[in-house]
Parts: C-alpha cells; structure tokens; sequence
C-alpha cells in the first residue's frame, strides 16, 4: 500500500520577468507516494486556485522524460535527487513524511525568469541556429544505406544525441555554463560522416553564440554529467573541446 | 458528395502524374508568399523548413518555449519505410497494403499509395540531417517489427525515434531562423483562424507570455496541430495537446472528418490514482520480445513468477496464432479489455496484463535486451516502481492517437481554400486505426514531400497579398471573439477547476465513447455533455487576469473547446452503425468478438460541416472507392 | 595572430590558454622541485646548482622573463574567465547542494590559484631577489653557506616554514585538478582513460605538494635532531 506524505513546500514565487520575487511556503497533506513530483504540484494548484490564489506557474508537458520542458531545482539538486531522471519523472516515493521542500527555478543569466518556476530557454534555440544542424536540403539525400556507418560511432553519435535541451546542465554548473548542451550537439554530428562536413565551422560557430548569449565557462568540475536527465558524458565537451581547438587551427576562412 | 481531387490513372502513378501537373510558383516570386505554419511537430517544422528552403516566407507559432518540445518527439518505437533492406519481401505495395487493412478498409487508396511511395525518401533524407537510426554491426540499418505487418520495415534509433527525427526537422527549421528565412513565435496559440471571401487569410494568437491577443496574416496557413487524444483527459499526449485550432478552424468552415477514428493503444502503464495527470506509453517494439499473458485462473492472487506455464494465459498467441503478439492495436487493446473485464486482470486495480519479457532476457541475455529497451524499462521502473528485469511489466490499453481530423482532399488542402493540415490534425491516411510507426511517416511524408508541392499549385493560382489586411473586419471580429472569450472565462469566478471538468468529460467519454461504444451509452453520452458545458460557463475558476502568463486560462480555454467537440465526436460515433478499427460497436461484432464492418452503409469518410446557429453538424459523405485492393474481414489469426 | 586573438575572445579559447599557460608552469614546477631537492643532498651539491643556474645568465634572464608572462597570462585570462562566470549567475540558489561528486579541488582552483599568486611575490622577494650571502646565508657555525645557508635557515623558522607548507598544498590541490582538466580543455581525453587520467592527475598534485613540502619539513626535523 501507498504511504501518505505532509510536505512543507518553499517555492519561488515571481509574477513576472521584471518582478523581485520571493519564496513562499505552502502545506500540502496526503500526498501519495505513486504520484510523480508534478502531480503534487498539480495537487497544490487545485488547492490554491479553489482558495482564489494563482496557482504556481511550471513548464511541463510530455511527463514521460523526453520533451525537456519541466525544470526546477528541487532541494539544491537540479530535477531533484535522482540521477539521469527528470523532474515528471521524479515520484514522490523518493521524500520523507513531513520534509520540507525547496523548489527553485533554473538559475542563470542566459535563462531569465519569466514566471514563477518558468524560464526563457530561447537561447538553445539560438545556439543550434548557429550551427547545431547538417545543411542537407529535402530531397538532395542520396539512399540511406550508401554510407555506412560504423555501429560503434552512430551509437556514439546517439548518445549525444540523446539531449533534451532541459537545461540542467546549466542549472548545475557553478558557472551556469552550456558546455553539455554545446557538445553533445556537436558530438552527436561529428560522430557521423554526414556531420563531419560541416564540423568545423559548427563547433566555432555554437560556442561563438554560447557565449554571446551570457552562459559562463565550464571549470571541469562535471555538476552538469550528474545532474543531465539523459546521463550524457562530459566526454561529449572533451570533443567539443578538441573540434573547437582544430576548427581555428584548420579553418580556412 | 466531397470532391477529395484525386487524379486520374492507375494507383501508383496517381502521385508522380499529379506532382507533372501541379503549377509551379517561379522562385523570384516565391518570397512574395507568406506561409504560415502552426505547431512544430514533426509534419509542422518538415513542413515549414521545407517551404523556406524552397524560398517562401515562413512565420511559424510553436504553443511550447521551443519548437524542439513538440509531443511528437515522445515517439519511442519507429518509422516504417518500403525499403525491403531486410530482403523480407517488403515493397511499397506491401506497405500500401498493410496500412489499408490495418486501417480497417477506411482509409482513401490514393494517400496511402502515395504515403508508401515517399515514406524511402523520408529515411534518405533523415540520414543526410543525422539521425542516428540504429545499425547493425555491418554499418548497414537496421530494422524492427511492429504490430499488423509481417515484414521488418520499422526504422528506429533506440526507443527515441520521435526525438530523433523531430531533432532532425527542429535544426533544419533553426537552419532556416538563422537564414531569416523563417520566423519563428514561441509560447503562443492559435485561437481563431481567420476567412476573408471564404478562403483562409490568417489566424488570431494569444502570446502565452504578455497575453497580447494578435492577428497574423498569410497567403496560405498550415495547420500542424496534432490530434485530439487528450479528450479523454488521461491520455498518452502530452499536456499541452489539444484541439483549440482544429476546431476554430472547423466553426470557421473546415469539415471535420470521421473524429471517432481513436486509437487506443494497448502497452501503456496502468491508472494507478485520482491524482493521475497522465499515461505513459511503453513501445509497441516491446512486443517484438514481449509476450502478453494472464493467469488462466480469474482473481489468481499469485506472483507472475509463481504461475506456471499451463497456468498462463498468452490471449494474443492464442487468439491471433499467425501475428501473435503483433496483431494491430485495436485489436490488441480489445483484447486486453475483454479479459480484464472479465476478471481475469492483473495488478491492485484488476486493470492490467502482463508483458513478459523473461523468455527473451533468457534468450538473448540481459545485455542484448537492454541495448533495445534500456531506455523504456529505467521510465517503466520510475513510474511503477518495478523493476521489469525481474517482474513482468503490467500494461493496459490507453488513449494514444486520433485517426479523425480536418478532412481534407488529395493537396491536404481542408474545405477552406487556403487552409492545409498536416500530419495527426487531419484524418487522412489511417482510416479507422494506424499501424504502430506511421505516425512518424505521414507526419513526416506530409512536411517534406508532400506539402511542398502543393502549396505551391494553390500559391501559383493567387496574387500575394504584400499588404497589411490584419486591420480588415474579418481580423477584427475574429480578435474580439477571441478577446471576449478570454474575459468571460476569467471573470466567470465559479468554483472548480479547468482539469476537475476535464477529468469528469474524460470519464465520461472513456467510460462511453472508449474502446467499446453501444448505442444506448453514446445517448447517454449525448445527454450529458451539454450540461457539464453549460456548468462549465457558469462554475469555471480561472483565477488571474488574461494579461499575463496563466496556465489555468489556457486550460479552461482548450477544456471549453473540448466541451463542444465532444458532442461531435458522439455523435459521429453513434452515427458509424458498425465497428472498424479503433471504432468498436458492441452491436456490430462478428462470432468471435471481432469488429464487424458495414461496408455497403458505411464505406465513406463521414466529413461534418459546421452551420452558424446550428447545434447540430451536418453530415457530408466522400465515398471510398477501392480499385486495387478487395475488402475483406481484416483477419489476423 | 588574427585568428589568435579571436580565440582569445572565445570561452573555450581562453580556457585553452589557461590549459596550455598551466601545462608549462606544471613543466616549471617539476623542473624546479626536482632541482630544489638537491638541498638534500647538502650545501655544495645545492650551491653548486645555484651557480650553474646564475651561471645561464643573461640567457636565464629571457626564459625568466618569459616565465613570468606565462604567469601573468596565466593569471589574467583567468582573472577574466571567473569574472564571466560570476556575471553568468546573477541570483543563486538558495539551497545549493551538488548532485554529482565534484572534487574539493575543483571547487577551491581560484582560491588556492590567489593563495599560490601571494605566495609568488612572497617567494621571489624571500629567496630571489635577496643575496644569497651574507648575514641571512651564515648558519650555526658561522659559516655562509650562500643560497643553501638562506633557505636552511628560513626554513628553520616555523612560521616561515609552516606558510610554505599550506602554499604548497595548495599547489597540489592547484595540480590535481589541473591535469586532468589539461586533458578536458585541449580534448585530449576519451572516455577510457578517465579514470586512468584523473588518477595520475591526483597523485602528480600530491607527489609536487609533498615534494616542495620536504624541504621544509627536512630542515626542521634537522633542526629538532640537532638540539
């Protein structure tokens, strides 16, 4: 049988992108332990809208761990406690009877706040702009199969590939830093014959926006590994690392 | 009787003597046209990088912060192509011919042809953009079975196949940002679409973030919008899924078409609480290796390791001997309800079977097993808290995929000139039930290389606008209904919950209108939801102001949207007076429980026209005409 | 050099110059560790390696010169990096609790870094730029021992000697870290050799912590032998 847990919440509450904000502290009673950690919050938001409060405003939407849209920092662990999971993957069998939860916002320049727990992420969406992609126009494909690819490296290359672009990587990072995110994008292309055309100015061009857009530099201290829902390895930055290094050393223009 | 435009001459040459004959728009004048493309999924961003690598100007609205997060990359299991890489004896045929029967003979011969004929394209062009598609240690792709096909034809890369593919379509639309080639809006809605003369010139949004209520003009709009699964409330789609614009776009005119097609989908991880917000799929590629069984004896309390073989019972092996395991989804979720129902279930609830995986862990070893599934076996044990390696997953059947839609014809061009829909939003290539892995394919096959060319045969027959017309009436009207709307929900102050109607519409429909529709419940069905409508209007709790980010305005609006087409979807239901597919009739079964078509009544696309005024929706018929293939009991056995 | 000021500008082309920087200090430091321990090996053995060094100039005066911008660049683009990364969280969090297990190098490297640039100044002024005869040099005896009489003696305070001591862990910690993120930074690392390399990262720190530790420790535990 199910356990029943009272919780003490602290959430950060902020109406607006140019509000100050607070953390406020709400009380939730039998909260079952099969439900998912947004599931509680959705318990919450009934109580505080049939109170006439504004519920509190969360990015959510697939819950099964893939669309990469939940983000909070819950008890100073970026998705909470467990390791390569996400937030609506999170199941509140994990927390303890009476234990009091603190559950903050990504924390970064680059990911501003716009309500409540939600934040701008728009800045991925600008690095992978820059050059996160491989230019093959529809309909230019030669067949699938005219190139084959070794296992080892497409398997690689999905590994990398497996990001959702949540975000934790940079919530962790002491220096709120988007290196994870940057190489396992060009992990993932470079891993591939079809990617490799491009590598060069790809690796030079994602970093050049990753900076710009105010993420801080990676220190090597590996926070965004273990708190990456999708368990994607800081080798991924080693390679970026190594492309970057090459694509000034190499690059003709 | 609807025109649906389908060309002339034999099957498989419709499409290449139609793509001769569509007009062509000159590319200097291309970026006069300005497209606009709503939702991201995997038919909306293949779609809106396609037309804006071909030069038009592209103005995309994605409801989630990115258009990477739309629900089309929770597709785990894969994508079907006619490649015949296996050497199985797979052919586009084939393919043409699986995807009509498994659609229970309800789907137009032409799409599917051609959906087969372009589905090898897909995989080409998904390799060039970097999907890693899994491969076998040769470097050659590999290939996985699904349900309703005898051949192994399902592309995949682990269980994210939807990810990936959707990854691939998102950088090539981020591409096309970079080039200002495409003009991308995140976190808005459609809320209206808007028609001048009859023909579509615009959609109104809400940005999500300022509230701001904003009209967006085009000489040609895209509905990319996804199905409607989330009816039910408990459903497989994501949050955010929902019907707002396809069913704007049907009271703006658009026919909607046979929207009781709902596929339920068999594998899911059973309702454990109240408090439920979603269900989680697990993929049809687990009954590759999976077996479904029961214990024999009804109300047999005894742990699945305990039960021997004799006392188990594999229903799908038994009742299906030829596909087994991998019959299509209607059938296996029938199935699975049938025997639960019968007492026969699993679990605290009685509301599950198992999917066994052990004899194939034995097999092929723990690793090779992990290698396929690692992925849904870590999301089965977060969500249930079992460990499948060692106790059989439980399962039961789950809302998943709407085969109903805005009808459109042969272009994908809807009943309002200038309105395209693309991918699950409209009806047009599953007939009564979808085969696992097309989804991928038709979304897909309708963004990159089908759309393409005819957008272009409608553009090449219009002047572009070049004006601003979002100060005409049309616009403005459309504005302040949408604004009116806004401030009725918000100021209504009742007492419950946008997701407390939602959940009690989803009872209702799931309980009659789910996987078994009678007669006398559909009535039912009909009487109620008016009332729990016009509560709604009256007892609805939005609190804030429309002015800023409100998650509980969202929701009330899609729920209030849902209200309304709800009756439809009855009604069509009751008016289909036999079973096909995902649409299953108690009254109308064979001997042996098996849907039981009417194809002398029923062999037609139920098309329903939106009148002004009018509660009821009037019923248009496009009859289907099948020229190569023979209609038959859909058998499995 | 166009192409390398651009790489100056970027995040990772700083860290590579603070990776590089930092490879030929790490080159320095065991180069000169490995000549400091002559001092066990007693005044003229140690003398006489002084007098080889000085007897490099004006040529040693070049490499010193060019040992000291590798520092300061070290130091600088360094400077700059932290300041980004301060910048790049403007609120923090109000619990903060690692989910990974980030070593307490790591989290110290511009701390121990200021603790190693102090000791810096202090070192040169103490040892460098002080005779190395005369009054400081001439131990119990009475004799002037040079440089060796200068340590020894320095060193005999504990104070002096415990000062050195927390500076050269600090190195160590400084070194531990900084190996392994050598590897990371330049991309020479794969997967594989992780472990490999954050173990020969660990005890390189160690062995140069406690290699310039033994000085000190050796001379006060002379000392006490000698009372």
């Amino acid at each position: 049988m199910d356990k029943k847990l009272n919780l003490k919440l602290m959430i950060w509450r902020q109406k607006g992108p140019k509000d100050k904000g607070a953390f406020e502290i709400y009380k939730v009673k039998d909260i079952d332990t099969s439900m998912s950690f947004l599931e509680m919050l959705d318990v919450l938001n009934e109580e505080l809208t049939h109170e006439g409060k504004e519920p509190i405003a969360f990015d959510h939407d697939c819950r099964e761990g893939i669309c990469g849209a939940c983000a909070a920092v819950v008890n100073g662990k970026a998705h909470g406690k467990l390791k390569g999971t996400t937030l609506c993957q999170l199941h509140m069998r994990h927390f303890e009877n009476n234990e009091t939860i603190v559950i903050e916002p990504w924390r970064a320049k680059a990911f501003p706040v716009i309500k409540d727990l939600i934040v701008d992420r728009s800045a991925f969406d600008r690095i992978i702009s820059a050059g996160g992609y491989i230019s093959a126009k529809t309909g230019s494909a030669p067949d699938a199969n005219a190139i084959p690819i070794p296992k080892e490296n497409v398997d690689l290359a999905m590994d990398a590939a497996a990001c959702i672009g949540c975000g934790a990587c940079v919530a962790a990072c002491p220096n709120a830093s988007a290196m994870l995110f940057v190489g396992a994008k060009v992990s993932h292309l470079i891993h591939l014959p079809q990617g490799k055309v491009e590598g060069k100015s790809r690796a030079y061009d994602m970093v050049r926006q990753m900076d710009k857009e105010g993420f801080g530099n990676c220190s090597n201290e590996y926070e965004c590994e273990a708190a990456c829902p999708k368990n994607i390895s800081v080798s991924t930055i080693a390679r970026l690392n190594r492309e970057f290094m090459f694509s000034k050393l190499t690059r003709k223009t | 009787m609807l025109d649906a435009k389908i060309p002339s001459g034999p099957l498989k040459d419709k499409w290449s003597s139609h793509k001769l004959h569509l007009q062509l728009v000159n590319p200097a004048n291309k970026r006069k046209y300005q497209v606009i493309v709503v939702g991201t999924g995997l038919a909306g961003s293949s779609a809106a990088a396609t037309l804006a690598e071909l030069g038009y100007r592209v103005k995309v609205f994605c409801i989630q912060d990115s258009a990477r997060r739309a629900h089309s990359i929770s597709a785990q299991g894969g994508i079907n192509a006619a490649k015949n890489y296996a050497n199985d004896g797979d052919s586009i045929e084939r393919l043409f011919y699986d995807t009509i029967k498994g659609g229970d003979f309800r789907a137009r011969e032409a799409n599917v042809h051609r959906l087969a004929e372009v589905s090898n394209a897909i995989i080409d062009h998904c390799v060039a953009q970097g999907v890693p598609f899994a491969r076998e240690y040769s470097g050659y792709l590999d290939n996985r079975s699904f349900g309703g096909a005898q051949v192994s034809r399902t592309f995949y890369a682990r269980g994210q196949t939807g990810q990936q593919l959707l990854l691939g379509a998102y950088s090539a639309l981020r591409k096309e940002v970079e080039r200002d080639n495409v003009e991308i809006r995140h976190r808005t809605e459609m809320l209206d679409l808007v028609t001048i003369d009859g023909v579509a010139k615009g959609i109104i949004i809400r940005d999500l973030i300022t509230g701001k209520i904003e009209s967006h003009s085009a000489d040609v709009v895209i509905m990319a919008t996804g199905g409607y699964s989330s009816i039910f409330y408990l459903s497989t789609n994501a949050k955010a899924c929902n019907a707002t614009a396809i069913w704007r776009a049907h009271k703006r005119g658009a026919f909607m078409a046979n929207p009781c097609y709902t596929q339920i989908h068999p594998t899911c991880i059973p309702v454990h609480g109240e408090y439920q917000s979603k269900l989680t799929l697990m993929s049809e590629g687990l009954r590759n290796d999976g077996r479904v069984w029961v214990p024999k004896q009804a109300g047999d309390k005894r742990l699945p390791s305990e039960i021997p073989e004799e006392g188990r019972d594999y229903f799908l092996e038994r009742k299906y001997p030829t596909f087994g395991n991998l019959v299509p989804r209607d059938i296996a979720s029938r199935s699975v309800k049938e025997l639960c129902d019968a007492g026969q279930g699993v679990g605290d609830t009685g509301m599950a079977v198992y999917l066994d995986l052990s004899a194939a862990i034995e097999r092929l070893g723990k690793e090779k097993i992990a290698e396929r599934y690692s992925n849904l076996f870590e999301m089965y044990e977060k969500i249930s808290g079992h460990n499948p390696y060692e106790y059989p997953m439980m399962i039961y059947p789950a809302p998943h995929y709407t085969m109903g839609g805005l009808w459109v014809d042969y272009n994908l061009m809807s009943t309002i000139p200038g309105l395209f829909v693309l991918g699950e939003a409209n009806f047009s290539d599953h007939g009564a039930n979808r085969l696992g892995a097309s989804a991928l394919m038709q979304g897909l096959a309708d963004g990159y290389f089908i759309i393409p060319y005819t957008v272009g045969d409608y553009l090449a027959q219009i002047t572009p606008i070049n004006t601003d017309i979002t100060t005409f009436a049309a616009f403005k009207e459309a504005e302040g209904q949408v604004v009116q709307k806004v401030s009725r929900l918000v100021s209504a102050k009742g007492k419950r919950t946008a997701d407390d109607f939602h959940k009690q519409l989803g009872k209702l429909l799931w309980d009659k209108c789910g996987m078994a529709r009678t007669e006398a419940g559909l009535h039912e069905a009909l009487d109620k939801i008016p009332e729990i409508r016009s509560e709604f209007w009256d007892n609805i709790n939005v609190p804030g102001s429309g002015e800023d980010l409100n998650q509980s305005l969202e929701k009330a609006g899609r729920v209030a949207d849902y209200l309304e087409f709800a009756e439809l979807f009855v009604r069509d239901a009751l008016h289909r007076k036999e079973s096909c597919g995902g649409h299953f009739r108690t009254e109308y079964q064979t001997p042996e429980g098996e849907a039981k078509r009417d194809d002398e009544k029923f062999c037609y696309v139920a098309a329903w026209e939106h009148i002004e005024g009018q509660n009821e929706q009037q019923l248009h018929k496009e009859a289907l005409k099948f020229e190569s293939v023979n209609l038959t009991q859909r058998s499995y056995k | 050099m166009v192409k390398a000021l651009q790489h100056y500008q970027t995040s990772i082309g700083r860290k590579q110059i603070v990776a590089t920087t930092g490879l030929l200090l790490i080159l320095f430091i065991t180069g000169h560790l490995a000549g400091n321990l002559l001092i066990l090996g007693g005044p003229d053995l140690y003398n006489s390696y002084a007098k080889f060094l000085t007897g490099l100039r004006p040529g040693l005066y070049f490499i010193e010169a060019l040992l000291g911008l590798v520092f300061l660049i070290h130091i600088w683009v360094t400077y700059l990096l932290v300041i980004t990364n301060i910048r790049s969280r403007p609120i923090g969090y109000r619990l903060n609790s690692p989910k990974g297990d980030r070593s307490l190098a790591a989290q110290i490297m511009p701390f121990t870094g200021s603790i190693i640039f102090a000791f810096l100044i202090f070192h040169l002024w103490d040892f460098t730029f002080t005779p190395h005869s005369g009054a400081a040099s001439i131990l119990r005896d009475g004799k002037d021992y040079g440089l060796y009489g200068l340590v020894y003696n320095a060193f005999s305070d504990p104070l002096h000697s415990t000062f050195y001591i927390i500076a050269m862990v600090c190195i160590g910690f400084h070194l531990s870290h900084g190996i392994e993120s050598f590897c990371q930074t330049l991309g020479f690392k794969h997967p594989k050799h992780t472990q490999a390399i954050r173990l020969v990262s660990n005890l390189f720190g160690v062995m140069i912590g406690w290699g310039y530790s033994m000085i000190p420790v050796y001379v006060l535990i002379k000392n006490m032998v000698n009372n």
